[in-house]
């Protein structure tokens, strides 16, 4: 019995034991409290000055190489559009890395524009979500995507807090995921700005250093707290975004879920993944334990009567 | 629209009144015409006539903030600029840069470290904020067709014009 | 079937053609020991086969058509719904109703419970066949397939949970076919083989029920990803893991139940007495356990909500669709299989079973398309999703029979030597012409 019973547990320990080294390295990345490098770059969008021009949305496309859009970018009747029974404005695609989007605020006043694209999360759940390990988050901030090792499972965009990632679900040989990547390749890893950024006229968009940005954030607010609500969305939100809003009017009335949790969307899965170890660990002992004392006395008598010694 | 036609009546007077070539208050270090070729790429030169916002604008402060002696208007110079003297040269470009986030004009920041002018856009922002803001305001045309004709090359930037995509329809097409 | 087993046709169970006779050929084996024309006949026979045919007829050009096409054209997939009916019904669905494998494995192999031993490997099919087709339906669903290796030898995402999934569903896969293939070792009569997998029986359990746990939590964690987007009410940060192992207990015991009442209807000719016999009393004993895991269910479900403090949602649209759910899937089976138990109502066990399989049907797909995007708008499957949805699901009851009619699964397979054989037949122990065989030599561990 107990030869049986070793090999057995040889054979549970070993395959545990592979397991573990896959699962190990699990703790050491979720390891709490990433608030971003040092020395990485954001952007701070002044949602009260943007007038609604779309030329972000024309220099994303042409840098980015995207195809020629449906209507131009200076046609503002895209602000009209509204999708599924007119619940959803318009968001980003496969063709668009980056839309402009036009809301009323509740209390009147001139209409207010928002920009969307990737926020480029300090503790992305894009990246942390993916079993592949297709996105980085470079030093300079951006979170990019490596589209050869993409398998297709779309698991990035289920964990998008910000619903941002976009599946070219047209393609059949090599659909792969598109979004905002900061313009990383062509200006980010050579320290320039986004191209969106560099065309924006009213410098809705302000580029620095993350923790610039931050200060200039709270210090426009500061001075001018008439204007502003006091509230630096991307801050804290979901561990804290390289692109940072300040804004006149509440934040939910202009599309942005401001229910989002604090901590970074990997803290929701480390209770189960601390937990992965431990029973990988524990439960080979636990049921080998159970398998003895249930089986315990039966097993001789079973043995001699097993069937497989006539054929062995 | 009632707005744009003021606008034009009061342009029209503004040329009657005033001599191109020379600033109107005869100060020679004044241009009476400035000509914003900045974004040159993508639209023709925009020419601002500084010589019609003279009569829009109560004070030079108004868009100089502090640079030219005249009383300051902007809250935010007011605890240190009161009273300041005005400066060689009141040029926008002269303070807000081209480059406002080229890598060195951030690391310039960085290591020089500043506790005022920290949030000061760069030039086209500069030049943007402050016009349009007050047309806004004011009544002033909005669009930006208005001050600067778009190029060819912006036509193509805005897949506008010509560049209209094919089979769609559009607001403003030809 | 029907006709050929009143003309006499007696299905393979042994080595030997006839007792001390020549070997069947491997032929003759995949075509039941009929001939040719026989097998053809009887499979045009079956009308179920033309229900088949038909769906493959529809179904078959439509997969063809996702490869050609893409994703987009054949399903509703899209930027807010990155998951639809693929992964919602094919992965989510599939998955916990095939933990039957490693539920009976634990109980036969490691608790030494050998009274469940009869149903034993029909349970350890079920969970491989289960798995292998989710995997079927994540080929379907991935956007480049050939890629599915990636996580194991390219690009290791080690902090997502969907790579445990990807490596513990992997690894599992194999421990299931390493389980199963100890009845194909023994239809192939590669005896060697076969006595080497029954002694590494104990490692696979145990290696099994390890990776089930994870594995079956990992799915109900890889939601804590989406935490505003599902609805709060199937969410919850702390206990979702817990919530889908615990539930994949009574779904893998209640599909059991399910496939051998099928199996006990439409090919009691496969089966043997011992499995006739003793699936009753299997059946009730099945249904114990999965009454106590939908009771400890419904208390977790209960502290989850107390937990979040969801109380309030329970009197919106989404708490009525809930308590729905709950009360079919939960409350309902608790009741009816205290009755059919303390009964001993057997037909009302099944009746539950199927019931509490819907149940969990349902749990999936709300958190997966109906509660997911609680707060933006609701997607419909697209036609052709749920098309190829259906037609994997007929491929996977085709090659599901096909392996039960071959296999012994619901039989036990004679391998005696022919000496043995010989020797009992001399002394009238083998009733040879009885359409079902029930000979005195079977495994006698079997017996209860």
């Amino acid at each position: 019995m107990s030869g049986i019973s070793r090999r057995g547990f040889l054979a549970a320990a070993v395959i545990g034991g592979a397991s573990t080294l896959v699962g190990t390295p699990t703790r050491g990345w979720s390891a709490n409290s990433f608030d971003g490098y040092p020395e990485g770059m954001g952007v701070l969008v002044d949602l009260t000055r943007c007038v609604g021009c779309r030329s972000c949305e024309a220099a994303c496309n042409h840098e980015q190489g995207l195809p020629e859009p449906d209507l131009p970018f200076d046609d503002m009747s895209v602000f009209d559009q509204t999708f599924h029974h007119g619940t959803q404005k318009r968001r980003t695609d496969e063709n668009a890395y980056t839309v402009v989007n036009r809301y009323e605020p509740e209390e009147g006043g001139a209409p207010v524009y928002r920009k969307i694209q990737c926020n480029h999360c300090n503790e992305p759940a894009c990246l942390t979500s993916c079993f592949v390990n297709a996105y980085t988050k470079t030093q300079e901030g951006a979170v990019i995507y490596d589209s050869k090792v993409c398998v297709g499972c779309r698991n990035c965009m289920v964990a998008c807090p910000f619903r941002i990632p976009a599946y070219a679900y047209s393609s059949a040989l090599n659909p792969v995921v598109r979004k905002c990547i900061f313009c990383y390749d062509t200006r980010l890893s050579q320290g320039r700005p986004p191209a969106c950024v560099e065309i924006c006229p009213q410098e809705v968009l302000t580029f620095g250093y993350r923790r610039d940005l931050l200060k200039t954030a709270h210090d426009r607010i500061r001075t001018d707290p008439e204007r502003y609500i006091d509230h630096v969305y991307g801050e804290k939100e979901v561990g804290g975004t390289a692109w940072l809003y300040i804004s006149a009017v509440p934040f939910e009335e202009l599309g942005f879920d401001t229910s989002l949790q604090r901590e970074p969307i990997l803290a929701n899965a480390q209770d189960f993944l601390s937990n992965v170890p431990m029973v990988l660990a524990i439960w080979p002992a636990l049921f080998m334990g159970f398998h003895r004392l249930s089986t315990k006395g039966k097993e001789r008598e079973e043995e001699s009567q097993s069937f497989d010694r006539e054929e062995g | 629209m009632v707005r744009n036609w003021i606008w034009v009546i009061v342009s029209v007077l503004a040329m009657i009144f005033t001599s191109p070539g020379m600033s109107r208050s005869g100060d020679t270090r004044m241009p009476s015409l400035v000509v914003i070729d900045a974004l040159s790429h993508l639209f023709d030169a925009a020419e601002f006539d500084h010589d019609l916002h003279l009569d829009f604008a109560e004070s030079c402060s108004e868009c100089h903030h502090h640079t030219t002696g005249t009383d300051v208007t902007d809250g935010r110079c007011l605890p240190c600029h009161d009273g300041s003297e005005a400066l060689d040269t009141v040029a926008c470009g002269k303070c807000h840069v081209a480059q406002p986030f080229s890598a060195e004009y951030l690391r310039k920041r960085q290591v020089e470290g500043s506790f005022y002018h920290i949030d000061k856009p760069g030039l086209k922002a500069a030049y943007h904020l402050n016009c349009l803001q007050c047309h806004m305001e004011m009544g002033g045309p909005e669009g930006c067709q208005d001050c600067h004709t778009r190029n060819e090359t912006g036509e193509a930037f805005y897949y506008s014009g010509r560049f209209m995509p094919a089979g769609k329809q559009s607001g403003d097409g030809h | 079937m029907k006709g050929l087993l009143e003309n006499g046709y007696r299905p393979i169970d042994s080595l030997q053609k006839s007792p001390g006779g020549r070997r069947w050929t491997f032929t003759e084996k995949m075509l039941l020991g009929l001939s040719p024309r026989e097998y053809l006949n009887q499979v045009l026979r079956n009308p179920l086969n033309w229900v088949f045919a038909a769906v493959f007829a529809v179904g078959v050009p439509l997969i063809l058509y996702r490869y050609l096409f893409g994703l987009g054209a054949v399903t509703h997939s899209s930027n807010d719904y990155p998951w639809g009916l693929f992964l919602g019904f094919g992965l989510f669905v599939m998955v916990p109703l095939s933990a039957s494998g490693f539920l009976l494995g634990t109980t036969v192999e490691l608790f030494g419970r050998k009274d469940f031993k009869p149903i034993e490997r029909l349970a350890l099919l079920n969970g491989l066949l289960g798995y292998f087709f989710a995997v079927v339906y994540l080929m379907v669903d991935l956007g480049q397939p050939w890629r599915l290796p990636y996580p194991m030898f390219v690009s290791w995402g080690t902090a997502a949970v969907l790579f445990l999934v990807g490596w513990h569903v992997a690894t599992y896969l194999s421990v299931q076919i390493m389980e199963v293939s100890e009845s194909f070792f023994e239809w192939v009569n590669w005896p060697n083989a076969r006595a080497y997998i029954k002694r590494i029986t104990i490692g696979l359990t145990v290696a099994g029920i390890i990776l089930s746990t994870l594995h079956q939590g990992a799915l109900g964690a890889l939601f804590t990803y989406a935490p505003g987007k599902v609805h709060p009410l199937w969410y919850s940060e702390n206990y979702l893991w817990i919530f889908y192992f615990c539930s994949s207990v009574f779904a893998g015991l209640c599909m059991v139940i399910v496939v051998s009442t099928v199996v006990k209807r439409t090919m009691a000719w496969r089966c043997d007495r011992n499995f006739l016999d003793n699936l009753d009393r299997i059946t009730l004993g099945l249904a114990k356990g999965a009454s106590m895991a939908l009771v400890t269910y419904l208390v977790i479900k209960l502290i989850g909500i107390a937990h979040d403090n969801e109380w309030a949602y329970l009197a919106t649209g989404w708490g009525r669709w809930f308590l729905l759910e709950l009360l079919l899937g939960v409350i309902t089976p608790i009741i009816l299989f205290s009755v059919a138990i303390r009964r001993n109502m057997v037909g009302l066990i099944r009746f539950t079973a199927f019931l509490t399989v819907l149940g969990i049907v349902l749990n999936r797909l709300n958190t997966a398309l109906i509660a997911f995007n609680w707060n933006l708008y609701q997607e419909i499957p697209h036609l052709f999703e749920a098309m190829i949805s259906v037609t994997l699901f007929c491929v996977y009851l085709v090659t599901y029979r096909f392996i039960l009619y071959r296999l012994p699964v619901l039989y036990a397979w004679q391998s005696v030597p022919d000496e043995v054989y010989a020797v009992e037949l001399e002394r009238g122990l083998i009733p040879g012409q009885e359409l079902v065989p029930a000979p005195a030599y079977q495994r006698i561990e079997d017996s209860p």
